[in-house]
């Protein structure tokens, strides 16, 4: 249980806070690893009284850019409610566990009513996120990429006045 | 050199967001949600490089503006967009 943090004013009880937090883990990773960081993260927000509403694996997927070496990451994508000082303890967990390689927290919301939302968690969501290793890539075009190919001719002769010199 | 205008690439051709003319595609389709995690939506608001498309280009709103910023922002921390790409 965390300790006390005292909530903003702005805070009504009973309320809580809709939060969003993706974070990359790496893509060389045994899912048993994968699984022990979901359930640490699982742990905390459930300690701490707070409600998840969603877990999606959106599997291992090419990076825009490089992060810590690799070229690509397994993503994980929670969605939740929870009060002050949660997503504290969870950036701090994320923090210490070397496979994660980034994580990104938003706020969606504040004051909301926990009764408002439907969570579509339950604990068959929850293994099926820890086996993200094994999913097949999705197929993510990013700019990067379509930087890397601008020498084929598909790609060139799709650009408008590509061979525009030639005339002048 | 002449300036041959008929080969200018038109840009209400070859993309559908931009053009004059229009208004902000955020107010009159209420629908579509500005999401950080929508990639295919944001990223008709970078160039291939990657880089933000003035709002006179897509006319897009103030508001909505902001909006994909903070949006495109948010989707380049967690390595969805990158922030630059080097062409070569």
């Amino acid at each position: 249980m965390l300790e006390a943090r005292p909530s903003a004013s702005r805070d009504i009880p009973g309320r809580k806070r809709h939060y969003e937090t993706v974070y990359i883990l790496r893509p060389d990773l045994p899912d048993d690893a994968a699984a022990a960081i979901n359930a640490k993260i699982r742990k905390i927000i459930e300690e701490n009284s707070g409600i998840i509403l969603k877990l999606e694996n959106w599997g291992k997927r090419r990076m825009a850019y490089e992060v810590k070496k690799q070229r690509k990451g397994t993503y994980l994508f929670w969605s939740y409610l929870g009060s002050a000082g949660l997503t504290e303890e969870i950036e701090r967990n994320l923090k210490l566990a070397d496979a994660c390689i980034r994580f990104y927290t938003v706020k969606q919301a504040e004051n909301v009513d926990p009764k408002s939302f439907e969570a579509s968690f339950n604990d068959e969501i929850f293994s099926a996120a820890g086996t993200g290793g094994v999913e097949e890539p999705e197929p993510v075009v990013t700019h990067e990429e379509r930087g890397d190919d601008y020498d084929s001719d598909v790609i060139m002769n799709d650009i408008p006045g590509a061979d525009r010199g030639e005339d002048n | 050199m002449s300036f041959k205008k008929e080969q200018i690439p038109s840009l209400n051709d070859e993309e559908p967001v931009r053009g004059r003319g229009r208004g902000c595609r955020f107010c009159s389709d209420e629908n579509i949600k500005i999401d950080y995690k929508d990639i295919a939506l944001l990223r008709q608001f970078v160039t291939d490089r990657g880089k933000l498309i003035p709002r006179r280009m897509t006319n897009t709103c103030q508001t909505h503006q902001k909006a994909l910023v903070t949006a495109i922002n948010r989707a380049r921390m967690i390595a969805l967009m990158p922030f630059t790409v080097v062409v070569q």
